[in-house]
């Protein structure tokens, strides 16, 4: 009889497991991983702090959310603000919260709360909130209007990305996090964004509370968002419900459970267990994606995304400061073969060197600006008559430098980039076969790789690029602080090659071109001589190859259908947004409803 | 009557080097597991020497056979650029032998150098060299070589050799004093110090040869560590690339290949793995069989 009792107690366990596993849907749990971070069980639920217990588009709200497109980058789906306003400088943006907007402790968001987050993230400088006046894009002013309007003027040095800074900006409770700014912050900050010793001493109290801020950990979360945090451990952040979410009806889940992860390797083991709902982009190679697609309701969403890799010449040094040489190399690499060896699955081949993701480039030269530009396909024919004209010669079926000794590529990447390992390995290889002595070498980690690249100790090495959609962006990664153009306090300025951090090195004019000073120009340009300067750059980083563009990223996804439904299709504008975006979006739905 | 006295014929002089191999041979046959490791040990040596030669260079590559799986083409399928996985291993086995011997060398010259010497003289040379000893064996290798590894590329074996060699030798230092320490109170050390022979010649000649065995023992341990020390630093990807490591191999088949997640790349992961595991295996069947030529008391058995 006890033996039966102990049976049917199993057997019931193993149901109530088997329902458990099954239908998490119908238990309301959504399990995701957050792509920018790892889970800390030790840090403060505090948006400021990089390690923080908060998650954005679940219980971290910003006031919008940027639309994934190819060159608008004015373009957003309402957050905490219903609706915006801006002049057509951008000098004056105006934002009206959402009417309906309650913290999760029941209290209503106001102007107030938005004014106090942009005093906190004047504490930590960078982006609209930069302390000094001379910044571009910087805020001179943040006006309270009324409870649910807020004004905010732009400084004298515009930028076009004022508008999306300011609407990018996280809020906080102002009844938490406002005992962090000390009584007179907004006097001590108008008077830093002054000149003189005064202006000083007040920027050094502003960017003095930093730390201060980063560190601060409230008792529990208050969220605007969709979600509150209800507990975090070392293997799981768990947020329930946030009942007075504004767009509370939109939400399907009733939890989220966002688990931890080490590597990308369990984010891969949590998709064939078919445990996650949705994952973010994660590198993925393709046997391990066709395993992943046989898991019952697993699908992979694709879609855009500003980033492409390049390989970056060192023009400080010999023989890259020849663009013979660096043509040479472009003609002799086969992109095709270097991204199906290095990321079938997460790249496209790039159409040759812009500087832009193809997917922008169509859209910012059209079809007559590609046309001009030199496609550099595989020909070695041209490549010999390039290190020809650099005054290299060929013995023994290998080149050799000017002066007769032998010529050794050597393609630096860091060794955690596993894509990268790969490519670098694929041209290496492709060069060799040319007769060009190549080898890969690895850095430990992506720190260290960037810290010996910034001090000049590579010639070669794997760079991001095309960091769109904002032309500035894009092209400020290759004529920006790395190629010795620096923006201080407003004003452009060039630092010598091989010197604080120029470890790119270029010229600072070509044929009465300064790329850097155009570069900076798009910060403030309208959209039709954006396009002019769009058209110029690209042409000249076409000719003069600073870069090779190798391949340019996909964005790829993963989603699972089995317990809930309403994903963004491939290509869609959200697809670079949280999946709890997607949510507030009213997305997402429960499977089988 | 003359008695005819018949020439007494004696038996031809063996020499005893002679039969110490015939020794070693019939250790050898006793156990076919021991022949095997010769055999094993012997197959790596060959593929240290000649493997290169025996595939291209550069070695092929084939676009289209990315992560192809095992065929008679290619026995443990093609890496991540169709490059024959068992032609990487067995090119990538001069960098591994020779590293580990370098190791093994050096671990075992100084070790055996600072224990006889710290073991023999006792005293000041004693207390400063076993100092010198635990510091060494304080100093956490791993993370050191991480850090070393940021500064020093090792591009060659042979500088992989000394840097672990130099990090390694502790152990056998303190080891080889011990014996040192017994071996030094017996009659015939004893005898040769009554006889006023000089410090060089009782090491050289009497201590060091009754240590011999111990050492050689010792030795290929060593190699065995080093194999593991450099093949792991290689696959936390802390070294140099070269695709034919078989460190990096590892590292690429779990990292790039996904072979602990998907099929794919598994024999990518498994073919350096098998490799390790049969040069391990060969150098401890070699490691016992040696056990029994130099312990007499094994071989009486």
């Amino acid at each position: 009889m006890r033996r039966l009792a102990a049976i049917a107690a199993m057997s019931l366990i193993a149901t109530a497991t088997a329902c458990g596993v099954g239908s998490s849907a119908g238990s309301g749990v959504y399990t995701t991983v957050d792509g920018a971070k790892q889970i800390d069980a030790t840090a403060p639920i505090n948006p400021f702090n990089p390690q923080g217990n908060t998650f954005l588009g679940y219980d971290a709200m910003t006031l919008a959310w940027p639309k994934n497109d190819p060159v608008d980058r004015n373009r957003f789906y309402p957050g905490l603000a219903a609706s915006w306003s801006a002049t057509p400088d951008q000098g004056e943006v105006v934002i009206h919260l959402q009417p309906d907007a309650k913290w999760s402790d029941g209290k209503p968001v106001t102007s107030e709360d938005v004014r106090t987050s942009i005093g906190l993230a004047y504490t930590q400088g960078g982006t609209a909130y930069a302390v000094d006046p001379k910044a571009a894009g910087s805020a001179a002013d943040v006006r309270v209007v009324d409870a649910k309007t807020l004004k905010v003027t732009q400084g004298a040095s515009k930028s076009n990305l004022f508008l999306r800074n300011v609407l990018s900006t996280v809020v906080v409770p102002a009844h938490v996090f406002g005992k962090l700014l000390p009584p007179g912050f907004w006097t001590t900050l108008k008077t830093a964004r002054g000149t003189g010793p005064e202006a000083e001493k007040a920027k050094a109290q502003v960017t003095g509370l930093a730390q201060k801020v980063i560190s601060f950990a409230p008792a529990e979360d208050v969220s605007a968002g969709p979600f509150v945090l209800e507990r975090v451990n070392p293997g799981e952040a768990l947020l329930v419900r946030n009942k007075h979410f504004f767009a509370s009806r939109n939400i399907a889940p009733e939890r989220v459970k966002v688990l931890n992860y080490t590597g990308n390797q369990q984010i891969w083991n949590y998709l064939i267990a078919g445990t996650l709902d949705s994952a973010p982009f994660t590198a993925t190679p393709s046997g391990v994606l066709n395993r992943i697609r046989q898991t019952d309701g697993n699908e992979v969403v694709k879609g855009f995304s500003p980033v492409a890799v390049s390989l970056a010449f060192n023009q400080t040094r010999k023989p890259y400061d020849n663009v013979h040489v660096r043509r040479a190399l472009a003609y002799l690499i086969n992109r095709a073969q270097v991204t199906k060896v290095a990321s079938p699955e997460a790249g496209t081949p790039a159409q040759t060197t812009t500087g832009i993701h193809a997917a922008s480039a169509k859209s910012w030269l059209g079809g007559d600006g590609m046309a001009g530009l030199d496609p550099y396909r595989v020909d070695p024919a041209k490549a010999a008559k390039e290190l020809e004209a650099a005054g290299m010669t060929k013995k023994d079926g290998r080149w050799l430098k000017p002066d007769g000794t032998p010529w050794r590529v050597e393609i630096h990447v860091p060794a955690s980039f596993s894509d990268w390992v790969a490519a670098a390995k694929a041209i290496t290889s492709q060069l060799n076969d040319y007769g060009v002595d190549a080898a890969v070498l690895t850095a430990a980690d992506y720190t260290l790789y960037l810290d010996e690249l910034a001090a000049g100790n590579y010639d070669i090495g794997f760079w991001l690029m095309a960091l769109g959609p904002s032309p500035y962006n894009i092209y400020q990664r290759i004529y920006g602080s790395a190629n010795g153009w620096q923006l201080l306090a407003g004003r452009l300025t060039r630092v010598p090659p091989g010197t604080q951090g120029n470890w790119m090195g270029g010229p600072e004019t070509v044929g009465g071109v300064n790329p850097g000073a155009l570069t900076n120009r798009l910060n403030v340009a309208g959209p039709d001589e954006q396009r002019r300067i769009v058209g110029t750059l690209a042409k000249l980083t076409n000719e003069q190859l600073p870069v090779i563009q190798l391949y340019d990223y996909v964005n790829t996804q993963f989603v699972s259908t089995t317990r809930y439904t309403g994903w963004p299709r491939t290509d869609s504008d959200v697809l670079r947004l949280p999946a709890g975006v997607w949510m507030q979006l009213g997305m997402i739905k429960k499977a089988g409803r | 009557m003359t008695v005819t006295q018949a020439p007494q014929v004696l038996p031809a002089p063996v020499s005893p080097r002679r039969n110490f191999w015939r020794g070693v041979a019939r250790v050898l046959r006793r156990k076919p597991s021991r022949m095997a490791g010769v055999a094993i040990v012997g197959l790596f040596a060959f593929l240290g020497v000649a493997g290169p030669l025996l595939y291209p260079n550069p070695l092929p590559r084939d676009d289209n056979a990315l992560y192809a799986a095992p065929s008679w083409a290619h026995p443990f399928g093609t890496d991540f650029e169709g490059t024959d996985v068992l032609a990487l291993v067995v090119t990538g086995t001069r960098y591994v032998l020779l590293a580990g011997l370098a190791t093994a060398v050096i671990t075992v010259a100084l070790g055996t150098t600072i224990g006889l010497l710290a073991g023999f003289h006792r005293g000041r040379w004693d207390t400063v060299l076993m100092r010198l000893t635990d510091l060494q064996l304080t100093i956490p290798g791993l993370p050191l070589l991480l850090v070393l590894s940021t500064v020093w590329k090792f591009t060659s074996p042979i500088e992989m050799g000394v840097v672990l060699g130099v990090l390694g030798w502790g152990g056998i230092a303190r080891a080889v004093r011990s014996q040192t320490l017994s071996l030094r109170e017996r009659g015939f050390i004893e005898a040769a110090r009554g006889l006023g022979l000089p410090t060089r010649h009782i090491i050289g000649r009497e201590l060091l040869p009754s240590m011999a065995p111990y050492i050689a023992m010792n030795m290929l341990i060593a190699v065995t560590g080093a194999i593991y020390a450099q093949v792991g630093l290689f696959f936390l990807g802390v070294l140099p690339f070269d695709a034919n490591n078989w460190g990096v191999m590892l590292n690429l088949a779990v990292f790039g290949g996904g072979a602990l997640t998907s099929a794919a790349a598994l024999p990518y992961l498994l073919a350096p793995l098998l490799a390790i595991l049969l040069l391990t295996l060969g150098i401890v069947l070699v490691v016992d069989a040696m056990d029994e030529i130099f312990n007499p008391r094994l071989r009486e058995e």
